[in-house]
């Protein structure tokens, strides 16, 4: 026995099991790759405004305005790589620079030069120029090709008192500039021109049947006459909505799903972890309380819980979720209402070992009451394996809130995983082989299910040797 | 008598996760035809590790390091496996293990596992397997009967009782049974024992009889052998450790004086301050030094080896080689 | 150090537990029982060491229990310090009661929360009890406890698990423990049967001096004559339920009465020279029958070699008679026994 005088406090008996518990989990090559995916999960939580070109993608998923200027079931921006033929990607041009002209006392314009390197075979979708303004102006845009062709695109006016959005789309407004143009080469008789194809061809015989990409600098001039004095532009955006779009392309409704996926995944760590969480705690505590009393009240508890075992909670889901607007607190309820179920017969007969544990009879000989034995002595023992079970119930709430989705039962005010793969289904993905609309959500549903599998996992694989209660 | 065991430099160490834990360093002696040795010592000395050691059957994580076993002038260290199970194990030498419940089966009756050991170990009819099983059943006091029963319908006693039977009934030179009393009531342990000696003189068995308590060893060890923290600490004769002049070593000596005479009336129990090191750090020297009332500086730097200080007596003890 | 005040006074005290009934005894109405206590009598002074011994299944660590109050009585009484502790119904009774009998169970490491310190253990009695809420009023009270059984400094203990600490250790944690609350009768179940050889004798010894220090009582159940012996006062020898023999240690080893005490007597090892190839001649016969079935008259005859019909026809169990002063006798025929012994 040492003789020091001041002892070194033995660590907490927190610190200490935590500082063998890692010993242990870190030698679990899954608990590893499990653990390096939540954080990487957690990271995209934390960081995912700055992750995402459209940061509000959560909670105007739902808003038409705020995707209006996307494509439309576009494909992944990086497909060029493996496709021979070049998309144009979605561009977005913010900083015009502006030069001033003053003509009379009481107009001037602002004129603006943008230069564009059209080196695609697919041309963009739409070209757009928005903003917000206030007074009146009259918008006209000027196109010089590589080929020394102008087009006269856009002479359009505007005019509010008060501020107003204003939005002009080459696509519908050009479209009677561009049709004369395309006559001026190729003859033909009233066909519905692509606008922006004929834009970026090459002015030869077949513009309009057959059109051939012309590459080179496009110069589009953009003239604001301000026809009134006191009128004021603000925030002007040039936008190429590309033939390609986004990380992983658009979806039906114009929606970048790069952005709806990241925003997702808070939903899914807070469905998952929230749900595990409140339902594993009270399955323990049951178990617990069931296997101490024994006897009678053992049996109804016990009773009770086969009751709700078998009560597939589906079919109940989708039901109540008819039945009731489906928030998703609502949701988180009705699982924990159902999953608490899970590893109450486990803890029971855990808890059944313990409660003969002869520190249970010392304790019970000291006269402590039956709250103090439960709460101090059996449930503290039960607490990691309580931990297992949450990690492997997480991927089970998700999808369960996925499958809900999936069924167009959701929340409606949120975005998750399971509602993109529901849209996915009902916007024809499969069909029309939008594949980066299905197969991403997919796959991160099958990560985060990974993910806390591989967590679970390992900790049952340390833990379960131990979970003798000695 | 003819030695029908060498053990020459045996090392056993277990590779656990925190270290090399050395349970066994450098152990030698010898068992003679037809004698018992008594193998004392306390939790932790390494006795049940020898028992298992010398069936070559460590429990993971240990390892044989060094050193040889010679049984029947055979080395069997370097055996392969089959070799041992079939030549060797049970064969020639077989174990009684420490709690008899541990090691019979719940779930099958007594016959059907006597049956599937023998036939284990040798090729033979079943008939012929049953009425050898029903000759060494008889001999350990049990009636036939209790072939058909179930272990958990058999006492303490009763099954402690098959284990020995089944421990014999091939007919092994060497038996070593490892705390066989240990988990009996004081009476069955009485009984149990005189069986044991019983058997070791009709059948001419070399016993090695492991144990913690040394007031069973007197009552049935020829010769004693007391391990401390895995190191021989003596070795001597039921007369030299029990006898008048009482054990050299000073650990068997505070022992001797701890184990309580019933029939004497004792004013005070002695005891040994501390507790038995750690084998993953042995301390210097005599591992005994730290708990030694006889301890001087020799002790602390240097390991004493085992010397023979008169025949047949052998000591690791720095103050004892000098008598 | 003993007066004769008695402490606890035990009268026929019977402990049976149901069997399961196979349907047709059911039917019949037959009940069946484990007569695991069947009408067991002592007293135990105030201030003495009082050892219940026996082999296993002889109800021993089952009075323990009764007493403790953690099994409840099938029949008899419990008299402690003059009240009848069947009449204690409030639960404040009843926790007055555990304050002032505590136990001392036989694996010291299982009768500690292995998450708990040593501290938490020792001040668990204080919480249950609501003794007091300051902490530093515990950790006095808890120190002071660790001092009595010489753990020091108390500082160096405190903040240990138990698997940190030897079995010796545990133990003394243990009995700090049942000091915790100042009880006056200790129970302590086989307190040192999984404790190493060389370490026995120095937690016996602190127990002694721990009784004589604050003057407790102690019933000391074991199935170790030899340390019984060393360490009590008297002895209370038990068989299938019942006391067949009480008195002093050295009268009850020196001078047995009962021939189930020769027989656990002859049966002890010791550590003697010269007995390696002598058979030992064990005065007793056969194997301890089941508590379900216990033979009809003296529940001992049918292993003992001295028994005769007078045993077990048309009789009950022979009660305890007193030979001599204090030394008492369950037997029939322990006089005539006596004088054969002698003759041989």
């Amino acid at each position: 026995m040492s003789t020091d005088i001041k002892s070194k406090k033995a660590p907490s008996r927190i610190q200490m099991q935590l500082a063998d518990f890692w010993k242990e989990f870190k030698q679990v090559k899954f608990g590893i790759i499990g653990l390096i995916f939540l954080v990487i999960f957690i990271l995209i939580t934390i960081f995912e405004h700055f992750l995402i070109p459209f940061p509000e993608a959560s909670t105007r998923w739902r808003d038409i305005t705020y995707w209006e200027d996307n494509p439309r079931n576009a494909p992944p921006v990086w497909i060029n790589w493996f496709t021979e033929k070049d998309y144009t990607p979605t561009t977005y041009m913010n900083n015009l620079e502006f030069e001033e002209k003053t003509i009379s006392p009481t107009m001037s314009v602002s004129t603006a030069i943008l230069e564009y390197d059209y080196n695609y075979d697919v041309p963009p979708i739409d070209l757009i120029y928005r903003g917000r303004f206030k007074g009146s102006f009259t918008l006209n845009i000027v196109l010089e090709r590589p080929d020394g062709n102008t087009i006269n695109l856009v002479n359009k006016n505007f005019s509010s008192p008060t501020w107003k959005d204003f939005r002009v789309a080459i696509s519908n407004e050009a479209k009677n500039a561009v049709q004369s143009f395309a006559k001026r080469f190729q003859n033909v008789s009233s066909q519905t021109i692509k606008v922006n194809s004929t834009i970026f061809s090459e002015a030869n015989k077949e513009i309009i049947t057959n059109p051939v990409p012309l590459k080179g600098t496009y110069k589009f001039n953009i003239n604001i006459i301000k026809t009134s004095e006191d009128t004021v532009i603000e925030d002007p955006k040039f936008i190429f909505s590309g033939a390609v779009s986004g990380i992983l392309g658009t979806d039906n409704a114009k929606r970048d799903i790069w952005s709806g996926l990241i925003a997702g995944t808070k939903w899914a760590l807070f469905i998952g972890l929230l749900t595990s969480a409140i339902s594993i705690s009270v399955g323990v505590i049951y178990g617990v309380v069931s296997a101490y009393y024994g006897g009678f009240v053992d049996s109804i508890m016990q009773r009770i819980w086969e009751i709700f075992m078998n009560i597939p909670l589906l079919p109940v889901l989708i039901v109540l979720s008819a039945i009731f607007k489906p928030s998703i607190w609502s949701l988180i309820t009705m699982m924990c209402l159902f999953f608490w179920v899970g590893p109450v017969k486990t803890v029971r007969s855990m808890a059944l070992q313990i409660k003969e544990e002869t520190y249970v009879e010392a304790a019970k000989a000291l006269g402590a009451s039956n709250g103090r034995i439960i709460f101090k002595h059996m449930v503290p023992i039960l607490i990691p394996y309580a931990f297992a079970s949450m990690a492997l119930n997480v991927p089970s709430a998700i999808l369960y809130e996925a499958t809900v989705s999936l069924l167009g039962l959701g929340d409606a005010t949120i975005v998750t995983w399971g509602q993109i793969l529901h849209d996915a289904m009902n916007g024809g993905a499969v069909t029309n082989g939008l594949w980066w609309w299905v197969v991403p959500p997919g796959i991160s549903i099958a990560l985060i299910g990974m993910t806390f599998a591989f967590i679970g996992f390992a900790m049952d694989t340390i833990l379960n040797p131990k979970l003798r209660t000695r | 008598m003819s030695e029908v065991l060498t053990v020459n430099n045996l090392k056993l160490y277990y590779f656990t996760r925190k270290g090399v834990v050395k349970a066994l360093d450098d152990v030698s002696f010898s068992l003679k035809e037809g004698e018992t040795l008594g193998l004392v010592g306390e939790s932790g000395c390494g006795k049940t590790t020898l028992g298992m050691g010398l069936l070559r059957m460590p429990s993971p994580p240990g390892k044989i390091v060094d050193g040889e076993i010679i049984i029947d002038n055979e080395n069997i260290i370097h055996l392969k496996e089959n070799e041992l199970r079939k030549r060797i194990r049970w064969n020639k030498i077989s174990m009684i293990f420490q709690g008899a419940m541990n090691s019979l089966t719940p779930v099958y009756n007594i016959k059907k596992q006597m049956l599937e050991t023998l036939l284990n170990h040798r090729e033979m009819e079943e008939e012929q397997a049953l009425e050898i099983i029903k000759k060494y059943i008889n001999y350990v006091g049990l009636s036939e009967d209790v072939l058909k029963r179930y272990p958990h319908e058999l006492s303490g006693g009763m099954k402690q009782r098959v284990v020995i039977a089944t421990a014999l009934f091939l007919e092994p030179k060497i038996v070593i049974a490892d705390e066989p009393t240990t988990a009996l009531d004081v009476v069955v342990q009485a009984q149990i024992i005189n069986l044991l000696k019983k058997l070791k003189h009709d059948l001419n068995l070399s016993f090695i009889f492991i144990t913690h308590d040394l007031a069973t060893e007197a009552e049935v060890a020829d010769r004693i052998m007391v391990m401390y923290a895995g190191k021989i600490a003596e070795i001597g004769t039921n007369d030299q450790i029990y006898g008048k002049q009482g054990p050299s070593h000073p650990y068997t000596k505070g022992l001797l004086g701890a184990t309580p005479k019933l029939r004497e009336k004792v004013e005070e129990l002695a005891f040994i301050p501390g507790t038995p090191p750690d084998l993953l750090n042995p301390p210097t020297g005599c591992r005994f030094h730290e708990r030694c009332p006889v301890a001087f500086d020799k002790c602390i730097l240097n390991e004493p080896p085992l010397k023979e200080i008169e025949p047949e007596h052998f000591v690791a003890c720095w103050r004892c080689y000098d008598e | 150090m003993m007066n004769d005040e008695i402490i606890l006074s035990v009268k026929n005290i019977k402990k049976w537990f149901p069997l399961r009934r196979s349907i047709t005894e059911v039917f019949k109405g037959k009940k069946r029982w484990v007569k695991a206590v069947d009408g067991v009598t002592f007293n135990i002074k105030k201030g003495e060491i009082f050892a219940l011994i026996g082999e296993s299944g002889c109800g021993k660590t089952t009075t323990g229990r009764l007493i403790m109050k953690i099994e409840e009585l099938t029949s008899g009484q419990i008299i402690f310090k003059g009240t009848d502790t069947s009449t204690l119904s409030s639960s404040t009774e009843i926790k007055k009661y555990r304050e002032e009998v505590q136990m001392v169970f036989q694996d010291p490491y299982a009768s500690m929360n292995p998450r708990f310190r040593v501290r938490d253990v020792l001040y668990e009695p204080l919480i249950i009890h609501k003794k007091t809420k300051d902490s530093r009023e515990m950790e006095k009270i808890a120190r002071r406890a660790l001092e009595e059984v010489k753990l020091t400094p108390p500082e160096e203990f405190l903040d240990r698990f138990p698997h940190m600490l030897s079995g010796g250790q545990r133990q003394r944690v243990a009995t700090a423990r049942t000091l915790v609350l100042s009880p006056n009768l200790i129970i302590a179940d086989e307190p040192v049967s999984m404790i190493d050889l060389s370490t026995r004798a120095e937690i016996l010894h602190m127990m002694k001096e721990v009784q004589e220090n604050l003057n407790l009582t102690y019933l000391y159940i074991t199935h170790d004559l030899s340390t019984a012996r060393y360490f009590c006062d008297r002895i209370a020898v038990m068989y299938l339920g019942r006391i067949v023999e009480l008195g002093t240690s050295d009268e009850i080893i020196e001078n047995p009465l009962h021939p189930y005490t020769k027989a656990l007597i002859a049966a002890v090892p010791e550590p003697i020279a010269g007995k390696e190839n002598i058979i030992k001649d064990i005065p007793i016969k056969g194997e301890i029958p089941s508590a379900a079935n216990i033979p009809k008259g003296c529940r001992f005859h049918n292993r003992c070699i001295y028994s005769k019909p007078l045993c077990y026809e048309n009789v009950d169990d022979p009660e305890l008679v007193e030979d001599s002063n204090g030394h008492y006798v369950a037997c029939y025929r322990y006089k005539e026994i006596n004088q054969e012994v002698q003759n041989i």
